[in-house]
């Protein structure tokens, strides 16, 4: 009898998933497909061929793939090469509370190449991938001006507190928030513009906004103290590096994939206004896709006449970790990131890091989750491409994870408690 | 060719606006010079470089040249780029060098190839090659338009070029004689012109843009099909060699062909086609196998009595790109590993001589690895009737220049996207270089030595 199991068959979703398959004929030649249904019922999908052993076995952690959305020895293959149905979707989690993403997988005897299969699996699993954990306390945050979501681990606490910053997707996104609360982290996901009463657009960079949110941080009871961590990605990576050079209470950092100076629009704190690198509109390309390429859109922090929009990184109090994907086709942050540094070193300061990826895309998000190739902005009304190649940018999310969680305990302990 | 020099039609009201804006730059300037836009020839054949100039713009202005074609099917095709004016306020597509859009660098024709379909994968295939042109229309726009592929604000100049796939006087024939299906296009003027069979792949149907376009250069160009097309078999069971040698006696009997040989120019389905015909034929004389396999595959071929039996296939071997298309190139790995030599086209039987077209993007078919084969058993049997011309950066579907990269299309028969493979730039090069090369390879082998033009 075949039978295909998957465990554990509920858990985190930054946690492996073992897949196995017993009872098939020797050396037959299978299908594996994964499936999902996002919260707006858009499907993705992804399929491998497999062979099985001469006892009619399959081990993911030791089989590899021979075909079909990626080939070698992946266990989670199947889950990181899932595609959107719908062309440029992107895979967010609202709900992170209530609800996981159920991810179906299923076995056919044969090599099924249609999406729309006719004919029947021989074997079905469901497992559930979660965001959070139902001890992990979401609290909605209106206080001020601050916007946002904070996430408390479970237990009395304190735990370092770590301000979650997005990019140019705007709104609430607070998937990568509610999963480090479960690991003990507690994580304030912090919108600044598209939500709620914020600005529909963004039109300038608040940094006192910013402050206000890490203020409301360290007065929370939960919140070790004196200082606060930030994680950021894009277009929240340069505000999460302005933030590290002029707010006393960030005392450690990682960038994701941004920028290390003003783009855009101007970056405002107290009586300080720095003035955006203008950007070539007649450098984007287009993709074969028809998605748009903006990585050489900007103009070069390098340049004699952008120095004043440049960061001074050497302010910094805390460690800085600059997390890079090497096939980032929207932002040059290798370039960034490197001019960072030297400008920390030129300085005699020794508290930048860098992770390097290559053949990872932009958006370097939670581990196992589908790598998005390209996906629609409506500031732009095309899709942008954010690059990498699934295999690659796989491996870097689950690695660059592990790093983001071991710098934050490093930096964010002060006494030696455990969790 | 005819030629038409300025064809264009300006926008008064955009115009004025600019005027004003360069006589307030320029207030001791007396000549007001008006924004041009010119591209020569305006009517040509598709394979003929354009040579596009803008002039009259402000030095150093940054505009958006936008081109369009609508298909005979309605579909829509766009691209775009970015230049810089010079010091004189001209835009010279040889030698301006593009910022951003479809593709960036020097590239005169960049606007054509880089034409991308409005609904996505759709193929650019022109149907009707004698009475009408694809229509390419030519917009220029100041730099402030963002992106746009439909226009919704005006251009400031924009004119309108034909791009022909016959000369003027090329005849077309259709061919209904005995088994053979096809088109025969045939050069204008008298005397006899070399006689070429092009086949396409499982694309099925009859293709007949090469054949006219060959015609154009003055080959007898015979466009043949041999499955789904009129009373053909579709899908295609067998091979029958039979067929093509009827065709190939076909050409060489016609009074506009001179022999004692002819051509092939084939492509992928067509090529293993094309093989095996200068394998059989001893008529065939230079055949042109673009990105095609050297071993029978799908359907097994028949010759007077014989059959040969196609290599197996693993479909687990199947690849799935990023974007969900079907990459077929390693579904032939383990078979070939296994097979011995005879499951390999004898091409060393060959008389006449080959020139090998690959990509090396070709995601279709791993097209260097069985070219690479193919010439290896030509040398292990001591012959040098061969040249291998391998693109990188080129993907499977290498048509003649300036056609838009096609990078994946849905076949009939199939409810999946088969992606072809190719970046768009050095697919582009690769069409134009291999194009000329074609050409060269067909006139060397079949025409007399002592009337050979080059």
């Amino acid at each position: 009898m075949i039978q295909l199991t998957a465990t554990p068959a509920s858990a985190l979703m930054d946690e492996p998933v073992h897949i196995r398959v017993t009872g098939l004929p020797p050396l037959q030649t299978v299908t594996l497909m994964a499936s999902l249904k996002d919260e707006k019922g858009n499907l993705y999908q992804s399929k491998a061929f497999y062979k099985a052993n001469q006892a009619g076995k399959l081990d993911l952690e030791q089989d590899p793939a021979l075909g079909g959305d990626y080939v070698g020895v992946h266990p989670m293959g199947l889950f990181w090469a899932m595609k959107s149905e719908r062309p440029f979707g992107r895979l967010i989690k609202h709900d992170v509370m209530n609800s996981p993403f159920w991810v179906t997988l299923e076995l056919y005897d044969s090599v099924c190449f249609q999406d729309s299969v006719t004919i029947e699996p021989r074997a079905r699993q469901t497992v559930q991938r979660w965001f959070s954990v139902p001890e992990v306390q979401r609290v909605q945050i209106r206080e001020g001006r601050v916007r946002g979501a904070l996430f408390l681990p479970p237990g009395a606490g304190p735990f370092p507190g770590i301000i979650d910053l997005f990019g140019g997707i705007g709104g609430l996104v607070e998937f990568r928030a509610s999963l480090l609360a479960a690991r003990g982290f507690a994580m304030l996901a912090l919108a600044y513009f598209a939500y709620e009463d914020l600005p529909e657009q963004l039109q300038e960079v608040d940094l006192d906004y910013f402050e206000e949110a890490a203020n409301l941080l360290l007065a929370h009871p939960k919140i070790q103290k004196p200082g606060i961590g930030v994680l950021s990605t894009s277009k929240g990576a340069e505000i999460g590096l302005a933030m590290a050079c002029y707010l006393k209470q960030v005392v450690a950092t990682v960038w994701i994939n941004g920028t290390n100076a003003v783009f855009e629009f101007p970056l405002k704190y107290r009586d300080m206004v720095m003035k955006p690198i203008p950007s070539f509109l007649e450098r984007m390309q287009m993709d074969i896709s028809g998605a748009v390429r903006l990585r050489h859109y900007k103009g070069d922090p390098r340049e004699k006449l952008n120095q004043q929009s440049v960061l001074p990184v050497e302010k910094a109090r805390g460690p800085i970790l600059f997390i890079i994907s090497g096939d980032d086709e929207c932002f040059n942050s290798r370039q960034y990131a490197e001019q960072a540094l030297d400008q920390l070193r030129s300085h005699g300061r020794s508290s930048g890091r860098m992770l390097v990826y290559p053949g990872a895309g932009h958006l370097l998000e939670t581990p196992h989750g589908p790598s998005c190739y390209a996906s629609w902005s409506y500031s732009l009304s095309a899709p942008i491409l954010w690059g990498g190649d699934r295999v690659a940018h796989g491996a870097a999310q689950e690695h660059s994870w592990a790093e983001i969680q071991k710098f934050f305990r490093r930096h964010l302990i002060l006494t030696r408690g455990k969790f | 060719m005819r030629i038409r020099d300025l064809s264009f039609q300006e926008r008064e009201g955009e115009n004025e606006v600019l005027l004003k804006a360069l006589l307030k730059n320029h207030p001791r300037c007396h000549t007001v010079t008006m924004i041009q836009l010119t591209a020569t020839p305006a009517s040509a054949l598709v394979d003929e470089p354009v040579h596009i100039r803008a002039t009259g713009l402000t030095p150093f202005q940054i505009v958006l040249l936008q081109a369009s074609l609508e298909d005979e099917m309605g579909n829509m095709f766009h691209s775009q780029a970015y230049y810089r004016a010079n010091e004189v306020g001209e835009v010279d597509l040889e030698h301006a060098s593009s910022l951003g859009g479809d593709y960036v660098g020097v590239h005169p024709m960049g606007l054509f190839w880089s034409l991308k379909p409005e609904k996505i994968l759709t193929r650019l295939l022109k149907r009707d090659v004698m009475n009408s042109p694809f229509r390419v229309q030519l917009k220029l726009y100041n730099s402030n338009v963002i992106l746009i592929n439909k226009a919704t604000a005006a251009p400031i100049v924009s004119l309108t070029l034909e791009r022909w796939y016959v000369a003027p006087g090329v005849t077309r024939i259709q061919v209904r004689e005995g088994r053979l299906r096809g088109a025969l296009f045939l050069p204008p003027g008298e005397g006899r012109f070399p006689g070429v069979i092009d086949l396409f792949g499982s694309i099925g149907g009859l293709i007949e843009f090469r054949a006219s376009l060959l015609a154009s250069h003055g080959f007898a160009a015979l466009a043949l099909a041999y499955c789904d097309y009129e009373d053909l078999p579709c899908p295609l069971e067998k091979v029958d060699l039979e067929y093509f040698e009827e065709a190939a006696n076909f050409l060489l009997r016609h009074p506009k062909v001179f022999g004692p040989g002819i051509g092939v120019v084939s492509i992928c389905k067509g090529a293993e086609i094309g093989l095996s015909m200068a394998i059989h034929l001893k008529q065939v004389r230079a055949t042109v196998l673009i990105n095609g396999p050297n071993f029978i595959f799908d359907a097994p071929q028949v010759y007077r009595g014989q059959i040969y039996q196609p290599l197996p296939h693993s479909p687990q071997l199947l690849s799935i790109s990023a974007l969900g298309l079907f990459e077929f190139r390693h579904i032939f790995e383990e078979a070939r590993v296994e097979a011995n030599q005879t499951s390999f086209l004898p091409i060393e039987k060959a008389q006449g001589h080959f020139l090998f077209i690959v990509g090396e993007e070709d995601k279709n078919i791993n097209s260097k690895a069985h070219a690479e084969q193919a010439t290896e058993q030509l040398r292990r049997n001591g012959k040098n009737n061969w040249t291998l011309l391998s693109y990188p950066g080129a993907g499977h579907l290498i048509y003649p220049p300036y056609s838009p990269l096609c990078c994946a299309s849905k076949l009939s028969n199939f409810h999946f996207f088969i992606h072809w493979g190719g970046e768009v730039i050095p697919h582009a090069a690769a069409q134009e270089h291999s194009w000329k090369e074609i050409q060269k390879f067909l006139r060397k082998h079949l025409i007399p030595v002592v009337t050979s033009q080059l």
